[in-house]
């Protein structure tokens, strides 16, 4: 078992300088009248700006009856406005060395964007004529669908894509959640209407947020996004289904059968918190002891003392309903069980003995270094900043973050273990060739197979 | 257009090390790099995949900080760390707030100075490169398409030509001793850059870097080595089959021109203008338009690298993704009309110059970005090590954009016509096992 010596830190490693302070960036925040809410941080490392225009619904908000409807919304929303065709709007941004994606996750929608800020005003009219009048042409919706198709069918020959879509099946039964992705059927049987009916009712400014970093005066900037984005108007958009969630009670498996796998990938999870939880800084802190760094336990246990694995990880995620705590690695075949031993004995491990004082100082460096980190870069500061608003979590969240994960003990970091790492109800996935690895499964409870297709055949 | 004034200070130690100081103080926070001037092409014969490997155990210890304590020491501080490996650079990077500066300098000169590892390290990473490789490549669709296909079909000598992430039967052949040459070989301080970026002074960064790094005695010059590769004298052509997607696939490479030649610039706004997103010729044609594709990129010394991190021969390459009911020769001929036109007709004033303002918006993006969020000024970084490396002048980093500035539309049709010339290149086929549902 994993009963590394502590290494001995060489008297002659430097100590630790003061820590230098935090200049925190001019932010301004402003909601206008037709309630677009707009936050802008000054960041001037580069002559650029970076920006997101969200929405607040994402493919959950239709998950029961059209899976995937906001993302090809989003795909296809970038193809035509009333004034400019496709064409026209790919050349507009190459013009202003802009960058211009579009995309829908479970909870939201967005268009990202990033370009020079000598062409801020023509970027943001762009911006705002894609929000506002996209025309979603019959042609490009057909193009669209047969991408989405293609790019179904490449999802399902990719180990983490079936993994991660059967543990969200698992952990979230009837929920939207637990859908990541539509059928072949489904995405045939879309109608244009439907996207058109979704964009009108969901690409509101009541239920949208305008995050903004980069090389700009604020008070222009803002005046800027009143005159180009004032005009628009609509009503609230409709609230996101929130059904009931499966029991899940003991440890189950799952095994997607993917015929010559020269690895077995794994997923294990149970369900956790959203990051509006008191206990989401605690889970965090006790994530990145077990396996959310690269000096955590597990990384450690089973690459670097058992080379199983390149890039073990275990992570919490949030989403704005609910979230989920999962752990997964690629590992080589003859290994799967020696692996899923590795994770529940050092998940047990935390759940059942606290933390060393060093063990914590350390992972509370890290959490506190990798969030200073995550603002010194236009993109960064627009991420971090995104996360709280669209959360809306306390204003103050960013400037008191680093102060809240001082402050964690090792009784936060037991208390989460225990609370959020369900050993005893893991939901196991794994991904692999049934007669190589079928039977290391099985030592671990009952297992239900699955083909690629997400048909279950055993 | 005014030039950038990014402030680059530079030093050279008595051993031989270049130091690179760019002072910020946008956050309290330090990137720091050590590039050594050895990538994949010079592993040596029989040994694929060794200077990858070879990354990986630089993390397994040094004199006098154990297997273990690098990951440990960094992340502890409030930093993360990685390394990667490339055609002609091999770099390991940290960002760390910057009141552990000197402790990051510390560990990258024990390392530099005195690598110890031992056999179990060797067969430790081993197995972890291994996985590496799988999850990349063996076990995913279009895995190592195209970077590890097009090298054998395009190039013979075997410096560019060979498998850089290394037979399984070359990783289980190196040995300790294999670790211990390379490392006398080519991590020598005369063949490296240390670069420290962010929130320090100049004064202090190189005085912390005399402290640990002047200690480490200069070593070997680095060996000659032959990367020329003769040119192309046909067409060239592979196969290489798809065990999982079930697209056809397409990838061309020509050969690029030498960097910082006149013709090496054209090709760039060239590039830009076939390959630039969305917008770009080749996209635009087979995927928007005629719907002949799926997927359709590309780039110079695509896709693993980019147009500032190679020095020798290189491809611009283009890849698609297309639809099965097209034939390859059907994808083939419509992409070559793409490349027809401009090679007749070239691209007009007005696409060069949009061409050259994404160019320089993207450049400013790559100085600037966080490689994934978390290293500040990766691009930054890299690209100055490259230039110290290969040009030795950082000082490029400002300067380079005003080559792209003075291509005119007849110097693109010029390139087109000379380097994009479909009697003289290389072709790989990735062939689906498996049939789509379509």
């Amino acid at each position: 078992m994993a009963t590394q010596a502590t290494p001995e830190i060489s008297p002659l490693v430097p100590a630790l300088g003061p820590e230098h302070a935090v200049v925190w960036p001019k932010r301004t925040r402003l909601t206008l009248k037709n309630g677009l809410e707009v936050v802008l941080a000054e960041s001037h490392n580069i002559p650029k700006f970076t920006g997101e225009l969200y929405f607040r619904s994402g493919n959950a908000a239709t998950a029961l009856d059209v899976p995937g409807l906001a993302e090809i919304t989003a795909n296809v929303l970038r193809t035509a406005t009333t004034s400019r065709t496709s064409r026209q709007i790919e050349e507009a941004l190459r013009r202003m060395g802009a960058d211009l994606s579009t995309a829908a996750g479970a909870d939201n929608s967005a268009i990202s964007f990033s370009g020079l800020t000598e062409f801020s005003g023509d970027l943001l009219t762009l911006v705002a004529e894609l929000a506002q009048s996209a025309l979603f042409p019959e042609d490009e919706f057909e193009r669209e669908r047969r991408q989405t198709l293609e790019g179904l069918r490449l999802e399902r020959t990719t180990p983490s894509f079936l993994a991660s879509e059967r543990l969200r099946h698992v952990l979230f039964g009837a929920h939207p959640y637990a859908v990541v992705s539509p059928t072949e059927a489904q995405v045939e049987s879309y109608q244009r209407s439907q996207l058109v009916d979704f964009y009108r009712a969901h690409y509101r400014p009541a239920n949208a947020l305008l995050v903004i970093a980069g090389d700009f005066a604020s008070g222009e900037m803002m005046a800027e996004i009143e005159r180009i984005f004032g005009g628009w108007n609509g009503a609230e958009a409709p609230p996101t289904p929130n059904p009931p969630l499966p029991a899940v009670h003991g440890r189950r498996l799952y095994l997607v059968h993917r015929p010559e796998g020269v690895q077995t990938q794994i997923v294990l999870g149970n369900r956790a918190i959203t990051r509006k939880h008191p206990d989401w800084l605690r889970l965090s802190l006790a994530n990145s002891i077990y396996g959310g760094a690269f000096n955590s336990r597990l990384v450690m246990n089973i690459r670097e003392a058992k080379g199983y694995t390149y890039s073990p990880r275990s992570g919490a995620h949030a989403l704005r309903q609910h979230g989920y705590f999962s752990v997964h690695a690629a590992v080589r075949n003859e290994v799967v069980a020696a692996t899923l031993t590795e994770m529940f004995y050092e998940m047990d491990r935390m759940r059942a003995l606290p933390v060393g004082e060093d063990e914590l100082a350390d992972a509370r460096n890290y959490m506190s270094g990798v969030f200073s980190l995550g603002l010194a870069t236009q993109e960064g500061l627009a991420g971090q900043l995104s996360s709280v608003y669209l959360e809306r979590l306390p204003e103050d969240y960013l400037e008191t973050y680093r102060q809240r994960i001082r402050a964690l003990t090792v009784d936060d970091v037991l208390s989460a273990a225990r609370a959020y790492f369900d050993s005893a109800n893991e939901q196991i996935v794994i991904v692999g060739d049934r007669e190589q690895v079928g039977a290391q499964a099985a030592l671990f409870g009952d297992v239900d197979v699955y083909d690629t297709e997400g048909q279950r055949i055993a | 257009m005014k030039q950038l004034q990014i402030p680059i200070e530079t030093a050279t130690l008595e051993n031989g090390l270049r130091v690179v100081v760019s002072p910020d103080r946008v956050a309290p926070v330090v990137t720091v790099g050590v590039y050594y001037n050895i990538g994949f092409r010079l592993e040596p014969k029989g040994r694929s995949g060794f200077a990858h490997l070879f990354e990986h155990m630089m993390f397994q210890g040094s004199e006098n900080a154990g297997k273990m304590m690098h990951i440990k020491l960094i992340n502890s501080s409030g930093g993360v760390l990685n390394g990667s490996t490339h055609y002609d650079v091999t770099n390991y990077y940290e960002s760390v707030p910057s009141n552990a500066l000197e402790r990051i300098l510390w560990l990258e000169a024990d390392r530099m100075r005195a690598l110890k590892v031992d056999d179990e390290n060797l067969r430790n990473q081993r197995d972890v490169v291994k996985e590496e490789v799988r999850v990349n490549v063996l076990n995913q669709p279009y895995g190592g398409f195209p970077w590890l296909d097009l090298p054998p079909v395009a190039f013979r000598n075997w410096a560019n030509a060979h498998n850089f992430y290394g037979d399984f039967a070359d990783l289980d052949a190196a040995t300790l001793a294999d670790v211990q040459t390379f490392f006398r070989t080519y991590y020598a301080p005369s063949n490296a850059v240390l670069l420290i970026l962010g929130d320090v002074t100049p004064e202090e960064g190189f005085a912390l870097a005399r402290r640990h790094f002047a200690p480490i005695p200069a070593g070997p010059a680095r060996p000659p080595a032959d990367v020329t590769e003769p040119p192309f004298d046909g067409e060239r052509r592979g196969e290489v089959e798809e065990k999982f997607g079930t697209l056809p696939a397409i990838a061309i490479g020509y050969r690029a021109p030498e960097r910082r030649t006149p013709d090496w610039y054209a090709l760039a706004m060239l590039d830009q203008a076939l390959h630039g997103g969305r917008a770009g010729r080749v996209y635009r044609s087979l995927v928007l338009e005629q719907q002949i594709a799926v997927d359709a990129g590309g780039g110079i010394h695509y896709p693993v690298g980019d147009l500032f991190d190679y020095n020798g021969p290189t491809l611009m390459v283009s890849r698609i993704l297309h639809k099965p009911e097209y034939s390859a020769d059907k994808t083939l001929a419509a992409y070559d009309a793409v490349l027809d036109t401009v090679r007749q007709k070239g691209i007009d004033a007005d696409e060069l110059a949009e061409v050259q303002v994404k160019f320089r918006s993207d450049y400013f993006a790559s100085l600037e970005g966080g490689h994934g969020g978390y290293i500040p000024r990766y691009g930054l970084m890299h690209y100055m090590a490259c230039f110290t490396l290969f040009d030795n002048d950082p000082r490029l980093v400002n300067s380079i954009l005003e080559g792209f500035f003075d291509v005119t539309p007849e110097r693109v049709r010029a390139a087109a016509q000379k380097y994009l010339d479909p009697a003289r290149r290389a072709l790989v086929f990735r062939r689906p096992v498996k049939k789509g549902a379509a």
